[in-house]
């Protein structure tokens, strides 16, 4: 089977069009960026997070509206995989003084529910756990299962046969789950993950991110302008950026559009901007080899006329494997579940403006570049 | 055939070292299979036997047995530890980044710390907040801008700042080590399969228990810190002044608006008897605010103050207040008990004693440690053995100190004060005051695993349920194996014959992909997968640039020969400038990331390094044989 029979197509007589779409597109994603901005997720921002899948179709509306009465100031809620998974994140690391204090009533009020009249004495506090002490070890064991079956993340506090104290959770995750288990007692729901970082974490990966991507445009740079010409590195890495700011726009853009995709910057996400640098670099030194060798066979040939036929040539190839990895990136986002959306959309957009890029930025950039400045360039 | 040969043997060599590697991942997941059979019986038999046992236990045992199958058997162990291991994010568990606070190290280390060093260490704490940079560093660079020599706090007078700075980055470094150390002991004593503890940075842990998911438990266990220290008590002579003047200090700067009404009760001592108790008690507070929370009994001939457990939050309070912390000398500090003792009210009365704020000695000289009931008083003690250089100094400190107190105070409390009844020269020595025998036998277990030279902090955690591990990994497997279909269909149906070989060697790629991280011991994350699967839309590329070039060579009329031959040269320089580009963002991908993106980064590496391998020797093999049997060369 056959796409393209010998192609042969003025593609930098196509530039100007393709500098208007290029920047129409940058300007949306920059203006987007400045005034939309960027959601940043839990890695970044630093909080906890808490991932909950109830066993019947809860209603996402319904928790929202609930979530001022959970007493943790701004809680974001959001479908987590399906219509049963919830995520609920804040920003607090730590709890409120408040919440502090009625959460260990409910602790209390619990712990009279499954034993009535136990003596109960609270030996020890601490900003994430509370010590209980009780009469006999049968009790502890008792209240030590009854309470980690009703959801509280309790410890016997030693493994001795006649311990008698417990050591409960009362961290920002432990409050969410009691909150509402008591809102929903007849939907109960097990805990598919927690996440709590600090902002000190937060800010250093902010950091290693960008490094990271400035990094790998910094070696790509150096070492195209090594393998081939300075011009042609610069010429890639203007495409690059082109894409990775046209792909963050995009990010910017749809942000809250659509709860299935969950389009905040996470680890994973700066994974995929890497790779997605990678895969568009792939697509531009293809092209940009071709030029190489034509410019090698036809050394006065008019280089506008060399690139035409050089993106000609290797168009089937681009438009092959960009199909390949757009078909394996798109059974990811539909089938990859929650934690990868986010990275195979970068991908899955990444790959096709990856390749529109090497094709009319790179390319048209090396021959504006070129007759601008009147320079010969040979091999 | 011969030309071929020695090809063929290295693809042979690959696919067959790949199948080796990969076996035990194979054994182990029919070895599971083996352990949840005989566990299923096993269950059946507990529950026979011991048909009341509570769920938790039942489950602790079968966990238990299951370890006990898995160690036992030699074969289980060494497929267990050479299959390709799961991420936290696919099995569940808890991922933990902890920081050693390396500022309390320095801290203690420092002599003579006076207002200047404290404002330097509490600026550079700030900044230690900030970054992943050691702390020695920061306060070195912090003291340099004071124009402040390091001498003045650390080392000999002679010395310069380098010599300073080496040999405290060395003890910070060391300290980062033993915490490790200690938390590795810790862990395994606690009995975790498969826990992973690493360094990151200057002062950073990072721990991976799989499949814990009782949070309390695990954070309990790995940053309680066992600080053991030995301090002399002070004797009342120096303890009262010290309580008057911070009485006096507190009496005035709390009430001295109010002296005027003072006065007038005074001139009013008349009406002294109509005054109720509760006003009394608010005239003893407003005259004497520190003993009417801290009483003293002037019976005894020791000077500690007895503090309810309802005025402890206020105390501190009157304690931190800097008029009150002017008159208290810098080599000593107030410490409460660690456990308060019931009063005939049924009311919880601490101690509050006034110690030195150096230790004599610390738990480090602690060598062994044993719980016991103490048969005279029936009461739980911990007996401690010290090594030789403790055991001496410690002979020394009780020598000349007869008659004194000595405080054993862990993690800031203190235990039991005994009065040094004569000159101990065994290195043997007790803590009494436990409340009960397991505090005893805790007390035991983290004295013998060692002590956390300096407090340890959880500034990242990230817990996965088992449930969404599973989900994770049936959706991974769903994706690689559509992707993996979709992409080898589409390659056939473009490129035909040459399209089912590169469809084979894309499967060679995959087996090789899974077999080199097998062999690198590395870990299978999500994103690892998600790597997989991008890597097979990538991978065919090596071989569509090829196919085409050929493609191209053979519309020139060049024979099935010379095409491929020239279809391969060409598309080298291509090929090679791609995948290096992309292997580097690879590399730096991998420096970037942590655990699972870690994952991510080293199989799209490996991904690109075997699809290289897959698409330049064993389709080249292929299609040269094929055209050496003048076979027709179809592609598409």
């Amino acid at each position: 089977m056959r796409i393209f029979k010998q192609l042969d197509y003025d593609f930098l007589g196509k530039r100007k069009m393709a500098y208007v779409l290029s920047g129409t597109l940058l300007l949306i994603g920059i203006l987007s960026l400045a005034f939309h901005g960027l959601e940043l997720g839990i890695d970044f921002k630093g909080g906890s997070e808490i991932a909950l899948q109830f066993d019947k179709p809860v209603d996402i509306g319904e928790i929202r509206s609930y979530s001022d009465e959970i007493g943790l100031g701004k809680v974001e809620i959001k479908t987590f995989g399906g219509e049963t998974g919830v995520l609920i994140r804040t920003e607090l690391q730590t709890v409120p003084h408040d919440s502090y204090r009625e959460f260990l009533n409910v602790i209390d009020k619990k712990i009279d529910e499954l034993l009535p009249g136990v003596e109960k004495q609270i030996v020890d506090t601490s900003e994430i756990e509370v010590v209980y002490n009780f009469p006999n070890p049968d009790t502890t064991n008792y209240l030590n299962n009854a309470l980690f079956k009703a959801g509280f993340q309790t410890t016997k506090f030693s493994e001795e046969s006649n311990n008698t104290k417990i050591v409960i959770g009362v961290g920002v995750a432990d409050i969410i789950q009691e909150k509402l288990r008591e809102k929903f007692p007849e939907n109960p729901f097990k805990v598919l993950k927690v996440d709590l970082v600090g902002p000190k974490i937060g800010k250093e990966l902010k950091l290693d991110a960008v490094i990271a991507v400035f990094l790998a445009l910094l070696v790509i740079l150096v070492y195209l302008g090594f393998r081939f010409k300075f011009v042609f590195a610069i010429g890639a890495v203007v495409a690059l950026f082109h894409d990775v700011l046209i792909t963050l726009g995009l990010f910017s853009l749809l942000y809250g559009v659509s709860d299935w995709l969950n389009l905040e910057i996470s680890v994973n996400v700066v994974a995929a901007f890497l790779t997605l640098v990678g895969y568009s670099i792939n697509d531009t030194v293809v092209v940009f080899d071709r030029i190489r060798e034509n410019l090698k066979i036809h050394k006065t040939g008019d280089l506008g006329k060399i690139i035409n036929r050089s993106i000609s040539n290797t168009m089937p190839r681009t438009i092959i494997t960009s199909f390949t990895t757009l078909l394996s990136t798109f059974v990811l986002l539909i089938f990859g579940g929650d934690v990868l959306r986010g990275f195979a959309f970068t991908l899955f957009f990444g790959v096709i403006i990856g390749t529109y890029s090497s094709i009319f930025v790179a390319s048209a950039f090396v021959y504006d570049y070129v007759t601008k400045s009147k320079k010969r360039i040979s091999f | 055939m011969k030309e071929f040969r020695s090809r063929i043997l290295l693809i042979v060599a690959a696919v067959a070292f790949s199948v080796y590697l990969l076996y035990p991942t194979y054994a182990d997941y029919k070895n599971n299979k083996e352990i949840k059979a005989k566990l299923v019986t096993l269950k059946d038999s507990i529950l026979k036997v011991n048909p009341k046992i509570t769920e938790d236990d039942l489950e602790k045992r079968l966990s238990f047995l299951e370890d006990s199958l898995v160690v036992n058997n030699e074969t289980y162990k060494e497929d267990r530890e050479k299959r390709i291991k799961l991420g936290l994010d696919l099995q569940g568990g808890m991922y933990l980044v902890m920081e050693v606070n390396t500022a309390k190290l320095i801290e203690k280390l420092a002599k003579d710390p006076d207002e200047a060093f404290k404002q330097v260490l509490k600026s550079a704490n700030k900044e230690a907040k900030k970054t992943d940079e050691d702390f020695v560093s920061i306060i070195a660079r912090k003291f340099a801008e004071k124009k402040i020599r390091l001498s003045r706090y650390f080392g000999s007078i002679r010395e310069d700042d380098e010599t300073i700075i080496k040999r405290l980055k060395a003890q910070e470094e060391d300290a980062v080590k033993r915490a490790i150390e200690i938390i590795n002991n810790r862990v395994n004593q606690y009995g975790v399969s498969e826990p992973s503890i690493q360094s990151q940075g200057a002062r950073r842990i990072i721990v991976e228990l799989p499949g814990v998911a009782k949070e309390e438990e695990a954070k309990r266990l790995l940053q309680g810190r066992a600080l053991l220290e030995f301090r002399l008590v002070k004797e009342s002579n120096f303890t009262i002044p010290i309580m008057n003047k911070i009485d006096e200090v507190l009496a005035q700067s709390l009430y001295s608006t109010d002296s005027s009404d003072t006065a007038v009760n005074d001139s009013t001592s008349a009406l002294d008897s109509l005054l109720t108790d509760q006003q009394k008690a608010d005239d003893m507070q407003k005259k004497h605010p520190f003993y009417s929370l801290a009483w003293i009994n002037t019976q005894s001939p020791y000077a500690d103050a007895f503090v309810s457990a309802k005025n402890k939050a206020k105390l501190d309070n009157y304690l931190s207040r800097p008029e009150v912390k002017s008159v208290i000398p810098d080599n000593v500090q107030f410490v409460y008990s660690a456990k308060p003792e019931v009063n005939k009210n049924g009311e919880k009365i601490y101690r509050l004693y006034l110690v030195n704020s150096k230790p004599e000695l610390t738990g480090g000289v602690i060598v062994d440690a044993q719980a016991n009931i103490d048969p005279q008083t029936t009461s739980p003690i911990v007996t401690m053995d010290m090594n030789s250089e403790g055991a001496r100094e410690w002979a020394r400190i009780t020598g000349s100190n007869i008659g004194k107190r000595c405080a054993i105070m862990l993690d800031g409390f203190i235990y039991s004060a005994p009065t040094i009844q004569g000159k101990i020269p065994s290195g043997r020595s007790q803590i009494t005051g436990m409340g009960d025998m397991d505090e005893a036998k805790l007390l035991e277990i983290v004295l013998k695993a060692g002590a956390l030279p300096a407090p340890v902090e959880i500034i990242e955690e990230r817990t996965v349920g088992p449930s969404l591990g599973q989900d994770s990994i049936r959706q991974g497997l769903f994706s690689t194996v559509v992707g993996f279909l979709l992409v080898a269909l589409f390659m056939m149906v473009y490129y035909n014959k040459a399209g089912t070989i590169a469809d084979m060697a894309l499967f060679f790629t995959v087996l090789f992909i899974l077999g080199v991280l097998a062999g690198f011991h590395a870990t299978l994350t999500l994103p690892g997968i998600a790597g997989i699967i991008l890597t097979i839309g990538m991978a065919v590329d090596a071989n569509v640039l090829i196919f085409e070039r050929i493609r191209e060579e053979m519309a020139t009329g060049k024979t099935a020969k010379a095409s491929i031959a020239n279809g391969y040269q060409q598309s080298y320089s291509a090929i090679l400038d791609s995948n290096i580009t992309t292997f580097f963002t690879g590399i730096i991908l991998y420096q970037f990331g942590s655990g699972p993106v870690q994952g991510f980064a080293l199989t799209l590496m490996i991904g690109i390094v075997s699809s290289l391998f897959s698409a330049l020797v064993i389709t080249r093999v292929v299609f040269d044989y094929l055209v050496s049997k003048g076979a027709k060369i179809n592609i598409g």
